[in-house]
């Protein structure tokens, strides 16, 4: 369960977030969806500790994130890159991961398995293309065998056939019984995963609730949304 | 605690600079004890030598590239971009994802890096004062263990140095190059004793005056004050990298 309460923030005199305020609940997989700048990338920073918000509270499982004890066993996360230092290979590197939240070395060769970097095992996180890098980021999130998962942009740089196997597996993760928070600007995506979608625009949550609410008499959800955060389709800046 | 000092122990290990200062730190010493013993043995007869017991302990001054690089990687690699695909990303979002904790992760940083540098600063002293020992021993007196203890502190103490001035900066290249400079090509602090006494309390130059006793700087310290002047200004410039570390946005 993720609980995000009223989530203000002010970055170099500009206000980035208004009161934001949304949940995320177990068994389903939630949609966070908004333009470029919106505000997606900054709310899921503060709701895994990372940058700090003026006011309001961002909790999961009713803790602040730095609350949590071993946090990777209850949150898995995946922002911007792989969080690998280029230098490292993807072993190492989910090895060190590992070993400072108390989880075995063995558990390092099971994710990789699971995103199917077992072959790259021994290559540098330098080396990686886009789709691998998300993989390792991905693989990185999974050491914990979280309940919770927090997904920047999932989907960026994977191939169709990995955008597929995405999908599958944050269907599975729900379907589990886990909570599932994924950030994106594509539409279409989303509507094809998403149980419940959060629009965000400007900083502020412009609507919220089941996917086929949201989306209400409008013939998609790219027609909602366009006409939700009044960006007009054919000059968007 | 111990499963965060293991994690950061293999974050440290795991990266090819940190053997670049390994390595380098470790093998220049008792290079430059081998390079220098021709030069040393004839300062021994013409009996230009004022403090035989400075021998070898001297030359571990040359072998700090090997910390200095050590202290810095260690904040700098978090800081480093993890790809072209995504300028932004780096391995300090890993790391505060794992270890949310800020004051405990710095802990745990610490740790590793202390362990680290004091085991290659006992290592590169027992292989430089051994060397100094075979090749001039009868004129060098055993070094006492006090001042070889001392000489490891040194090393620590400069890797902890390096280490807080990253945390400020958030960037391993300004550090480095002026740290490794005023240590070997131009030591901007020496050359500041010339000007002010007040110098020679800069963290270098007093903490030299832990393990050597023939300096020229224009006040002497007492060994254990000179220990514990550069601890002061490691305690103070690691408060402000914590403090900053605690505040900033990752």
């Amino acid at each position: 369960m993720i609980t995000i309460d009223c989530v203000s923030k002010t970055k170099s005199g500009t206000r980035i977030l208004h009161d934001v305020t949304f949940e995320a609940r177990p068994g389903r997989v939630t949609g966070f969806l908004g333009p470029n700048g919106a505000g997606k990338t900054s709310t899921l920073r503060i709701l895994l500790g990372l940058d700090r918000p003026e006011s309001g509270t961002a909790l999961i499982c009713g803790r602040p994130y730095g609350k949590l004890d071993r946090p990777l066993t209850t949150v898995g996360a995946l922002l911007d890159g792989s969080g690998a230092h280029r230098a490292r290979t993807a072993r190492a590197h989910l090895r060190w991961v590992a070993a400072s939240n108390g989880l075995p070395d063995s558990r390092a060769d099971e994710v990789l398995e699971v995103v199917g970097l077992t072959r790259d095992a021994r290559k540098r996180a330098g080396r990686f293309s886009l789709g691998m890098s998300r993989r390792l980021g991905l693989a990185t999130a999974l050491l914990g065998d979280p309940e919770v998962l927090v997904l920047d942009e999932p989907v960026n740089g994977l191939d169709p056939v990995g955008i597929r196997w995405m999908r599958a597996f944050l269907r599975d993760s729900a379907a589990q019984g886990r909570t599932v928070l994924l950030s994106s600007h594509l539409m279409g995506e989303l509507a094809e995963t998403a149980d419940d979608v959060v629009v965000i625009d400007k900083g502020r949550i412009v609507t919220q609730g089941g996917l086929a609410d949201v989306t209400g008499d409008h013939p998609t959800l790219e027609d909602a949304f366009f006409t939700l955060t009044a960006t007009e389709a054919d000059r968007p800046w | 605690m111990v499963s965060l000092v293991r994690a950061e122990l293999r974050k440290l290990l795991g990266l090819p600079t940190a053997w670049v200062g390994l390595v380098l730190g470790t093998l220049i010493a008792p290079a430059v004890v081998l390079l220098n013993a021709p030069y040393i043995r004839r300062a021994i007869t013409a009996g230009t030598l004022t403090d035989p017991s400075d021998l070898g302990l001297r030359d571990l001054g040359i072998g700090l590239i090997g910390p200095m690089i050590l202290g810095v990687i260690v904040v700098s690699s978090e800081y480093t971009s993890t790809g072209q695909d995504a300028p932004g990303a780096r391995q300090l979002t890993a790391t505060l994802t794992a270890v949310p904790d800020r004051l405990r992760l710095l802990v745990a940083k610490t740790t590793a890096l202390v362990l680290t540098v004091a085991a290659q600063a006992a290592v590169t002293a027992t292989a430089t004062l051994t060397l100094t020992q075979v090749l001039h021993g009868e004129h060098v007196p055993a070094p006492a263990p006090t001042r070889v203890v001392a000489a490891i502190l040194y090393w620590a103490l400069t890797a902890l140095l390096a280490y807080a001035i990253t945390l400020i900066t958030r960037n391993g290249i300004v550090p480095l190059t002026l740290l490794i400079i005023n240590s070997s090509v131009v030591s901007v602090s020496y050359l500041l004793t010339k000007v002010t006494d007040l110098a020679s309390y800069l963290p270098d130059i007093a903490g030299t005056q832990m393990f050597l006793r023939d300096t020229d700087f224009p006040v002497e310290i007492a060994p254990v004050t000179a220990g514990l002047v550069m601890t002061a200004w490691i305690v103070v410039l690691l408060a402000i990298g914590l403090i900053l570390f605690q505040r900033r946005d990752a």
